[in-house]
């Protein structure tokens, strides 16, 4: 008798948790990165830290709504993106998207995006994918662009003297979006850029490029380029007698950069976000503290010193989507799914102050970037670390 | 440009061009006894740098695995064969364990100690033993099967393999130690040592290909097994396990080749796929079928590559594919009728 009762209460109290459950609102989050492909090396750390993301959320107890991720791979192909974006928009029913590693797929989705009235968050680093914002009003991106970096970049060589420059950099789009940037913001800043060089992730010789532009007795070289290559040339450019100041952008600030270049990229100067230099960061500053927790996780489940850049791209725009669901929730909003995706992306352009692995986020109706000075540094190697440079 | 750049780029095309000659050489190894074009020799030369750069960091390379299972599927076969033909079925048993012990034996060995040649050798026969397991399950199955079949066939393999790369090894890129760490100075260039070892292994292995098939008994037999594959079986030649050979070989030149480069680019998984396109280039030169043309052809891949990136980066690769045209011309007119070319 009493043990009937014991089970009977058990079950109405397991009804009671999974109606519970049941009356929670879900959210569904789609997910494309380009996990296999050319840009595998990016898209590997942004998907470990999503996975991270969802493992810390469903840690999270009481919280007033549900979130379920649905991942895809594009496998670095527009075509496959804008194909799988659709997907997730008209059959899976997504709320929000995060999409995509590179900024042609996110160019591509872009009007994917715009049509079906869904807020997108772009891990990709060109300014392009959400400007203009009147016309993109339904893009967004987390990492910080091209324009920003290399102008604090370009502001730095103007105080150190640099008159004349030579760039480098991959034949990709990757390398493209760095070479516009630079050449535009050059010509304002009166540096003048006397020669220009490709090459590719795969190349297996960086001498000739590098022999040309020591060629062309620039004040300083900018590389724009990750690792591998990006520290393959500044040895290359080393080694054929290259003496002058060497740049990068900041897809280079990664540990891989100096276990491959060793000796060779020492006193190379780099764009970095604040992950970089977290630990110099001043106590009073929120960045400290998210980036310290963010890094903790992160090493704690990949290992230590896994916490880079890249990662930090995909943590933030899994992680801006969930804020975004949750103070939707908050605010009482009801609707179908066409009118939350609406309010869905209001309430993203109304990001205020959100202190992530990036940097500080405040999207408005006309900057969807949201990222401001707090998050550029500049960084030197010395003596195998990066260490920030005092202005 | 004056006459130093000029050297400069010379020699530094020339190194570069022997990193492309073990590839075209396997190449020429595998069309010449086969007549399969084999796109997939790039991927291993990935595998042969990712399971050298893992031998290096004193784990196991998740290679192993896939290699003892595909091992099993080929014994399988070859038992099911020997049922067929009524022979003893033991005997394939028998070779297969004896061959997966050894490799098992060897990795493990090489994984935990500190012989960089040790490690050299286990990645070497791990990634050599790739070759036959997969020339018996897409070759094997049909062995009259035209070129072009066989051509579409390897296209099948490396785009399975490619992925496969990514899947075992992760997109990171893997720093390995060089041979040596010497620089030399050549009249003003300086040159890794991991170079020239790079320059001498290609030019020590197109010698001894070369003289193996030219003047060798078993080298001929190999050759005739292509031209005339019924006409060699009529001649006792052991046509079936000439293929599975070849594969091996050719699988154990790429990977050295990707150990030999991995040092000086890092060990990544998507590094074979431009070297195995410039070493057909190459190869294309040597028509696919002479050893010492395809040395030649890479070496001018590899300096013609050196000219095109100093004078016009952006379309350095461009040039170097264009290059294929001129030289299918040249084949043309100079060896329109030869016999090897059907």
């Amino acid at each position: 008798m009493r043990i009937s009762k014991l089970i009977s209460g058990a079950f109405l109290l397991a009804g009671a948790a999974a109606s519970q459950a049941q009356s929670l609102p879900v959210f569904k989050i789609g997910v494309v990165t380009a996990a296999t492909g050319a840009a595998a090396t990016i898209a590997a750390p942004a998907n470990q830290a999503i996975e991270l993301y969802r493992e810390q959320l469903a840690a999270l107890k009481n919280l007033p709504f549900k979130v379920e991720f649905i991942q895809y791979d594009d496998a670095s192909d527009p075509t496959k993106s804008v194909n799988l974006v659709r997907k997730l928009i008209q059959e899976d029913g997504a709320a929000m998207v995060v999409c995509c590693t590179t900024t042609p797929s996110s160019l591509a989705v872009a009007k994917v995006a715009e049509d079906a009235q869904t807020a997108t968050i772009a891990m990709a680093a060109s300014a392009a994918v959400v400007e203009p914002a009147s016309e993109k009003r339904y893009m967004f991106k987390t990492p910080i662009t091209e324009r920003l970096m290399i102008n604090h970049t370009l502001d730095y060589m103007v105080k150190q003297g640099v008159k004349t420059l030579s760039f480098l950099g991959l034949e990709d789009a990757y390398g493209e979006g760095g070479w516009i940037e630079l050449k535009a913001l050059a010509e304002k800043k009166g540096i003048k850029i006397v020669s220009s060089e490709r090459f590719a992730r795969q190349d297996t010789n960086f001498t000739p490029q590098a022999l040309k532009t020591v060629q062309a007795k620039a004040d300083a070289v900018y590389i724009h380029a990750i690792p591998p290559s990006a520290s393959l040339v500044h040895e290359a450019l080393k080694r054929v007698g290259y003496r002058g100041p060497i740049y990068h952008g900041a897809g280079a600030p990664t540990a891989a950069f100096i276990t491959i270049g060793k000796s060779a990229v020492e006193g190379a100067i780099v764009g970095a976000t604040p992950i970089t230099v977290y630990k110099d960061l001043r106590a009073d500053n929120p960045l400290s503290k998210s980036i310290g927790e963010f890094v903790k996780a992160f090493d704690g489940k990949y290992g230590a010193g896994k916490a880079e850049i890249f990662a930090t791209q995909g943590y933030d725009a899994v992680g801006l989507a969930v804020d975004t669901v949750k103070r939707y929730v908050t605010s009482g909003k009801k609707g179908d799914l066409a009118q939350m995706r609406k309010d869905l992306r209001d309430e993203l352009e109304k990001t205020h102050e959100y202190a992530g692995s990036v940097g500080i986020f405040n999207y408005t109706p006309t900057d969807h970037v949201g990222l401001d000075k707090r998050t550029l540094f500049l960084v030197q190697v010395k003596d195998g670390q990066f260490r920030m440079i005092k202005d | 440009m004056d006459s130093s750049t000029a050297v400069f780029l010379g020699v530094d095309g020339v190194t570069n061009g022997a990193v492309y000659a073990l590839v075209a050489l396997s190449l020429v190894l595998v069309y010449t006894t086969t007549r399969v074009v084999n796109v997939a020799q790039g991927d291993y030369l990935t595998f042969g740098a990712l399971s050298f750069a893992s031998l290096a960091a004193g784990s196991l390379t998740p290679l192993v695995y896939l290699v003892l299972g595909a091992g099993v599927v080929a014994m399988a076969i070859d038992m099911r064969r020997a049922i067929t033909y009524k022979r003893n079925p033991l005997a394939p048993l028998a070779k297969y364990l004896v061959a997966g012990i050894v490799l098992v034996g060897l990795t493990l060995l090489a994984s935990r100690s500190q012989s960089m040649f040790l490690q050299m050798v286990a990645a070497l026969l791990l990634v050599s033993s790739m070759g036959p397991v997969i020339y018996q399950l897409t070759v094997e199955p049909n062995p009259g099967n035209p070129p072009i079949v066989l051509l579409t066939c390897s296209v099948g393999v490396t785009l399975i393999l490619h992925p496969l790369g990514l899947l075992l090894w992760g997109s990171d890129s893997r720093t390995v130690n060089p041979i040596s760490d010497l620089r030399l100075s050549l009249g003003g260039v300086d040159l890794a040592m991991q170079s020239v070892l790079i320059v001498g292994a290609a030019l020590v292995m197109t010698v001894a290909l070369f003289a193996f098939f030219r003047y060798s008994l078993h080298g001929k037999a190999l050759r005739a097994a292509s031209i005339n594959r019924d006409g060699a079986l009529y001649c006792g030649v052991p046509v079936g396990t000439v293929g599975r050979l070849s594969y091996f070989i050719a699988a154990g030149m790429s990977a050295l080749s990707g150990m030999l480069l991995a040092p000086l680019v890092t060990a990544n998984y998507e590094m074979g796929f431009a070297v195995g396109l410039k070493g057909f280039v190459g190869a294309v030169l040597g028509g696919l079928v002479t050893y010492p043309l395809s040395l030649a052809g890479v070496f001018v891949v590899g300096v013609f590559e050196s000219f095109s990136a100093f004078f016009s980066s952006a379309f350095r690769d461009a040039w170097v594919f264009a290059l294929v045209i001129p030289i299918l011309l040249w084949r043309n007119a100079s060896h329109g009728d030869d016999l090897d070319e059907h």
